[in-house]
């Protein structure tokens, strides 16, 4: 997969200018934003919170009922959706008083086995919101300053720092279209994706501008690398991915691993817009920035 | 053979393997029959079964400025029932020593110096200067006249921090910026504003008081035989409790057991007037059975019994016991009630008591209610209002299930790495040492774990993976670097690429690093724990491991012949 994505890429940055190249990442950058817009005029938040910013508690059992089942047994309580994962029911139910809580923990534990029980107060979840956004920020921030650090040169900083910005940004819309919430573990992913995603930038850029060599072939070198890298982590994520979302299929009784399906998730389709991003955004913009004619082929031989 | 000889005269290499071998012998990996594989590590909750309950603790902390004035007219003319003036004060000069200080008022009905002692307004002297004149002096200062004041308005404790700011009052329950305003404003004062204009005002208690609640709990919990239930403070205000192997209910009712202790005393009819806090509470024995009675003994401290003696003779109770009945409360609920004994009572005239009994009576429900006393007096020390604002559980199959299934995908992740790689330099002579890297910094990243006892979540699973996961990407890095040509270069530029490579990936670990650290500080639960064992893993993977695996693969190609025959797709 690697050799020909590779190939594939390589000769599709030689074939087209600089122009063509911006074009396609850009698009996708524009309608992820789009939808992270839409979703923020229509629910006021651009991707759907999950219960642990929202408050409320998550009952997963381990049972032989159907969801449907589930729901009714529980309606007096405030469920919100329930759900088949495998041999187990996630059930979600919105904000309860501390007795309503006790009494249907108190149920749920006499009914089942295997219970998974997670609450968040309101309150808490709120503030769980505002530090997970804040911490996302601050992040983005920290990679931006280092990698003007590293490159003290603002385009292709620049570049860097855009190409990581539009891979988080579509991991977003991903996640908002795919229905995944917002959760402790998907700020984690968007975390890590930020120090993944620059990764290969730092690698082209680097090659692109402190090394001898054409351009074209100094790009298609860092290429090689950098898809390898790329898909190396990749191959991990989707077997982390299959491993915790459908165990069940292995071994009927295994459960999914919510925090590692997320997770993942969220990771695979981040670097597969880092593979584009990286390639053709961030590439067009450092192959023009070294091709300007101020710079007399300084880093083209 | 020179070459492997050199290998290991390498500090790198060196320093690597030492590294190593010390996380095997910290992990201390071994295999008991019948219980499988044991290590020395720690495993979070989700992976070893149990429940956990974060609380949070209730209180403000606020500057404020009032009129001293205002505050004892408002706090004494409710008490005496009649108008007071004002008379003099020192109280807003600044520079006069505390002995010193006073503020005094005048009244024209009797005042009984008692009588206001119970306001904790200061130190009160009375002079009758005429028939229809009291005098009143209050050796005080404006704090704890403040502090009297906030305390009495919201019911609850009030401490006056110093510090560089100035007196920071931390009011002991929930409090709101506009309730103080409001109150505040009654007595001709407002809220503070900082420097830069905004408000003083903070939801919350000061660190001192949220450790010490911390430690409160830890100390009860473990006294009800609960070993090792670790209560850690997360964030500014918040306290979190992991009871392994506990289910959620069971932890509640132990966590929940444990709250404000208060023993209050009626004044007049049903009004009741503070006597003492839990912490004024030092030692409570096994319940007994003597005079017919069941009976559970408790020892106060010197503060507790002195304030129980000052508060009995103030309110009569020493004279009258049966109408002043000593209550107490968990939570703000009566959980029992009883007049002093006549003896008790006329020992009090003389001095402070230190053991009581608090008897409830003859038969079995009274055995159950001794006991219950027991429990809920060790237990009612805490400082503050507590309030539950999240908690989970998983069982201990569940978790083990997870364990199972984390390790299954991390060495099926393992061997894809290995397959990608493979497919792209077809070598072993490469692939080994990776994997190689790969599974020795997980190795470290574990005894580092076990050596700072740290526990293993989903969360920090997540943060092994992350780091190895930008681990192979550096790898790939070195080779690339070190292979440019298609083939080993000469040691000289050799070192020079090794340098290179080190340039990228020194650069992309500090942003993983830098990305990573807003979470360590702001540290909330399961992300400070996957953001902290990221960090780890990059740090150690780029200062201990990846070094050397620049200088192995150099030694295992040059044995291989020079590489020659690289595969590399020009």
């Amino acid at each position: 997969m690697a050799t020909g994505l590779t190939e594939f890429l390589d000769n599709f940055v030689k074939n087209h200018d600089n122009r063509q190249l911006l074009a396609i990442p850009l698009a996708v950058l524009a309608v992820s934003l789009a939808v992270l817009l839409v979703s923020f005029a229509s629910s006021g938040s651009p991707v759907t919170l999950g219960m642990e910013f929202q408050g409320g508690t998550q009952i997963s059992v381990e049972t032989t009922d159907s969801p449907a089942v589930l729901e009714e047994m529980y309606s007096s309580y405030p469920i919100k959706d329930a759900r088949q994962a495998g041999s187990r029911v996630i059930m979600q139910f919105g904000v309860m008083d501390n007795e309503e809580q006790r009494q249907l923990e108190e149920d749920v534990m006499g009914r089942f086995s295997n219970v998974e029980i997670k609450q968040i107060g309101p309150v808490y979840g709120q503030e769980l919101q505002v530090q997970a956004l804040q911490a996302i920020f601050i992040s983005f921030i920290g990679m931006s300053i280092v990698v003007f650090l590293i490159f003290r040169s603002v385009v292709p900083s620049f570049a860097v720092v855009l190409s990581a910005f539009s891979d988080i940004i579509i991991a977003a819309a991903f996640m908002r279209v795919a229905g995944i919430d917002l959760s402790l573990g998907t700020v984690a992913a968007l975390l890590m994706l930020i120090g993944y995603s620059v990764d290969s930038d730092i690698l082209l850029t680097n090659r692109v501008l402190k090394r001898r060599g054409l351009v074209e072939e100094k790009v298609s070198r860092a290429m090689q690398t950098g898809i390898t890298m790329t898909t190396t982590t990749l191959a991990a994520l989707v077997v982390m991915y299959v491993v915790s979302t459908f165990p069940y299929l292995v071994i009927p009784s295994f459960t999914q691993i919510t925090l590692l399906s997320q997770i993942s998730s969220v990771l695979i389709v981040g670097l597969l817009a880092d593979i584009m991003n990286t390639w053709l955004l961030n590439t067009g913009i450092l192959r023009w920035y070294v091709m300007k004619p101020e710079f007399r082929g300084r880093y083209n031989r | 053979m020179s070459d492997k000889k050199s290998l290991f005269k390498n500090v790198r290499v060196i320093i690597f393997i030492l590294a190593l071998l010390a996380s095997i012998v910290l992990i201390h990996p071994g295999y008991t029959p019948g219980e499988g594989m044991t290590t020395k590590l720690n495993y979070g909750l989700d992976l070893e079964g149990g429940s956990w309950l974060q609380i949070k603790l209730q209180g403000a902390l606020v500057q404020v400025d009032a009129d001293p004035g205002m505050i004892v007219s408002q706090m004494v003319e409710p008490v005496i029932g009649a108008p007071i003036q004002i008379t003099g004060s020192n109280l807003d000069v600044s520079g006069v020593s505390s002995s010193d200080s006073y503020i005094t008022f005048t009244t024209s009905v009797p005042v009984s110096a008692s009588q206001l002692e119970l306001l904790d307004l200061g130190s009160v002297s009375v002079d009758k200067l005429n028939q229809n004149t009291t005098q009143v002096t209050l050796t005080t200062s404006k704090e704890t006249l403040i502090q009297a004041y906030l305390s009495k308005a919201f019911d609850a404790e009030v401490i006056s921090l110093s510090t560089e700011n100035g007196i920071v009052y931390e009011i002991r329950t929930e409090a709101s910026e506009e309730e103080i305003q409001a109150l505040m404003e009654k007595v001709g004062g407002t809220i503070l504003k900082n420097e830069d204009g905004t408000s003083t005002y903070k939801e919350g208690v000061s660190t001192n008081t949220r450790d010490l609640t911390r430690d409160i709990l830890n100390d009860k919990l473990n006294s009800l035989g609960l070993k090792d239930i670790p209560v850690r403070t997360v964030g500014e205000d918040y306290i979190l409790i992991d009871f392994a192997g506990i289910d959620l209910a069971t932890a509640k009712d132990i966590a929940e057991k444990p709250g404000k202790f208060e023993i209050r005393i009626q004044t007049t009819g049903n009004e009741t007037q503070h006597v003492l806090y839990g912490d004024s509470i030092v030692n409570v024995g096994i319940p007994t059975y003597h005079d017919n009675q069941w009976h559970t003994p408790f020892t106060l401290n010197e503060e507790g019994a002195r304030a129980l003696q000052k508060v009995a003779i103030d309110t009569g109770a020493t004279d009258y016991p049966e109408s002043h009945y000593l209550n107490m409360y968990l939570d703000e609920n009566k959980i029992y009630g009883a007049p002093l004994s006549y003896s008790a009572a006329s020992r009090l005239k003389e001095s402070p008591i230190y053991s009581w009994e608090a008897s409830t009576g003859t038969d079995e429900a009274a055995k159950t209610e001794a006991s219950m006393l027991q429990i809920h007096l060790r237990a009612g020390a805490l400082p503050v209002n507590v309030v539950l604002v999240g908690s989970g559980h998983v069982d201990a199959t569940l978790g083990k299930q997870f364990k199972t299934e984390a390790v299954i995908a991390g060495l099926i992740s393992l061997i894809a790495v290995a397959a990608v790689v493979f497919r792209r330099y077809r070598r072993p002579e490469i692939l080994v040492p990776m994997v190689g890297t790969s599974v020795s910094e997980v190795i470290m990243i574990l005894g580092v774990a076990a050596a700072i006892g740290w526990q293993l979540d989903l969360a920090a699973i997540a943060g092994i993976i992350a780091a190895i996961g930008t681990g192979i990407d550096h790898l790939v890095i070195i080779t690339d670097e070190v292979l440019y040509e298609g083939k080993l270069p000469p040691t000289k530029v050799f070192v020079s690429r090794i340098g290179k490579a080190f340039a990228i990936i020194f650069g992309a670990a500090a942003t993983t690093i830098i990305a990573m650290s807003p979470l360590v500080v702001m540290g909330f639960g399961a992300l400070k724990g996957f953001a902290i064992t990221t960090i780890i893993g990059v740090f150690i993977g780029v200062v201990v491991a990846r070094p050397v695996y620049g200088v192995v693969i150099k030694e295992l190609l040059e044995a291989d012949g020079n590489g020659s025959q690289e595969s590399m797709a020009d």
